[in-house]
């Protein structure tokens, strides 16, 4: 559970988007630290828009977003290098000339200004990062000769590099075997403990991450719920945002048709 | 041959070669990374326009030439982050446009001008004492520049939008490779002409990417293929009296070729794709 309530990611009747296109309206929303929050929704539900908000790669149109305390209405605020972010996988050049250790000391630039050579304190916070995941014995490695799994566990270290505050994945599992989707959840999850981040983690598999976290937030367009699994992942609030797409076993297993027709 | 290297031009020709084949070679490891092939073409003809312009009115060739060059990277730049037009098309759209302008100039000029062509088709022998010295400070420029920003140049190769969230100033350091890369085709027009400078641009740093996967040794193997090809390359033109350009560019293409074949990433590909 989360460590104390003070909200380090905070909307304020928030929408996002470009004129006459609205991704996200009247979003109101704490994201306190400590907190592993899960973001669920259908496709085009305005979860990568959230992300990049988050990010200060979008300003608010209406109302306002506040991040540790800063209202950053301007992009590109200096509070921005403490998020970590991992995003969506796009396909990973298999010849990009990249190894391992190049790729997370990237996570440095950001923090260390223009100008500024990385030195050896750097490069002991890359290694760190990449003994966290698990893969400091691989830094020497081309990036495009590993398995797409440990390449999740490698950006994921390029985000640690930072020495974020804040872990944001956007769906950190697609495209992954089911081993490795666990690995990567579970990797997450021991994060949020040990390094005690605040994790926001956007996903459309609801069963992967429903038992680990505090809160989870369901988006289309709108905010139509946000508090523990239990109260979110109710048949009438789900079936509002999915529809008839929407099919609850037996078992409890939340399967949403539309995403498996269409990937 | 000994006593060729010991003429006045050909020393001047043979450090041309080298400065140029240097810079473009260090410029075209970002350009390659970072997709920008198309862009290095688009920018050539464009600075080709600017020197037309430049003997057309009696203006200095070069000056015009950087403006031209600088005028459709940032256009082409500027209409991408917009999100208006694809890059490709819009530096497709350009480098048809300055090209027929440049044809324009050329065909008001009331003589045939054979300075011009020079620029078009390259013509390192003739490089004089004063151009060397622009493509010496030019080419301290750039090179400075790249040093200055090479961890922020790499990591907008790799990712752009990645690196935007992790608070590097991703946009204004992709506008200044898009103004390297013009500053560096203006460098080279006199030396590889308008035509052949883009493959100055790609060819080394893409014989480099088929032979590492390290972006430190893929710059350092790019330098020393782009100068060893451009001196080689002004050696054959000299012995054999072939023109200059061509002679760089083949040479450079045959080197690439051979790596393409012993690459060690084409080897790997063979095997088990997992290492681990």
């Amino acid at each position: 559970m989360s460590d104390s309530l003070e909200p380090i990611i905070r909307f304020d009747h928030a929408s996002f988007g470009f004129p006459g296109v609205i991704a996200l309206k009247d979003i109101s929303l704490s994201i306190n630290a400590g907190e592993f929050v899960g973001v669920i929704g259908p496709n085009g539900s305005g979860k990568t828009t959230l992300c990049r908000a988050i990010l200060g790669l979008m300003a608010p149109v209406e109302g306002h977003l506040h991040i540790f305390d800063c209202a950053c209405d301007a992009l590109r605020c200096h509070h921005r290098a403490k998020i970590g972010y991992l995003p969506q996988k796009g396909v990973v050049d298999r010849n990009f000339p990249v190894t391992v250790l190049e790729t997370v000391m990237m996570g440095r630039y950001g923090a260390l200004g223009l100008f500024t050579r990385p030195g050896s304190n750097d490069r002991a916070i890359a290694m760190e990062a990449l003994s966290h995941v698990e893969m400091d014995k691989h830094k020497d490695t081309a990036l495009g000769h590993l398995s797409g799994g440990q390449q999740q566990r490698v950006f994921i270290a390029r985000a640690l590099a930072q020495q974020p505050k804040v872990l944001l994945l956007d769906e950190p599992t697609t495209g992954l075997d089911m081993t490795a989707q666990h690995n990567v959840i579970e990797l997450v999850e021991h994060l949020h403990d040990e390094l005690r981040l605040t994790i926001v983690l956007i996903t459309h598999d609801i069963n992967m991450i429903r038992s680990r976290v505090d809160r989870l937030v369901l988006l289309k367009t709108r905010l139509y719920a946000a508090g523990p699994p239990a109260d979110v992942l109710k048949p009438e609030i789900l079936s509002q945002v999915y529809g008839k797409d929407l099919v609850i076993t037996d078992k409890d297993l939340i399967i949403v048709e539309d995403y498996h027709h269409h990937h | 041959m000994i006593e060729l290297f010991t003429y006045d031009f050909m020393q001047r020709s043979l450090l041309a070669a080298a400065m140029v084949g240097g810079l473009c070679s260090v410029v075209g490891v970002f350009v390659v990374l970072r997709g920008l092939a198309f862009v290095g073409a688009g920018t050539a003809h464009a600075a080709f326009a600017g020197v037309a312009l430049g003997y057309l009115m009696g203006w200095p060739p070069l000056v015009l030439a950087i403006i031209f060059g600088l005028a459709t990277v940032w256009i082409t730049g500027w209409v991408e982050e917009k999100g208006r037009m694809k890059l490709d098309v819009s530096i497709g759209i350009l480098y048809t446009t300055t090209m027929a302008l440049a044809i324009l100039f050329i065909g008001l000029m009331k003589t045939y001008n054979a300075e011009v062509y020079g620029y078009l088709f390259g013509s390192v022998l003739s490089v004089t004492t004063e151009e060397l010295r622009i493509i010496g400070g030019l080419s301290v420029l750039v090179l400075g520049l790249i040093v200055l920003f090479s961890k922020e140049l790499y990591f907008i190769a790799f990712d752009q939008e990645m690196a935007e969230a992790s608070g590097v100033p991703a946009r204004r350091i992709f506008f200044l490779l898009l103004t390297l890369v013009a500053l560096t085709v203006v460098v080279s027009l006199k030396t590889v002409g308008a035509i052949l400078v883009f493959a100055m641009i790609l060819i080394p740093a893409s014989t480099a990417y088929q032979l590492t996967s390290s972006l430190r040794t893929l710059t350092l193997y790019s330098i020393v293929i782009g100068v060893t090809t451009a001196v080689a390359g002004v050696v054959i033109s000299a012995t054999w009296d072939v023109p200059s350009g061509p002679a760089i560019v083949l040479l450079a293409t045959t080197v690439f070729f051979i790596s393409v074949l012993f690459s060690p990433k084409r080897i790997k590909h063979v095997a088990p794709a997992h290492a681990h």
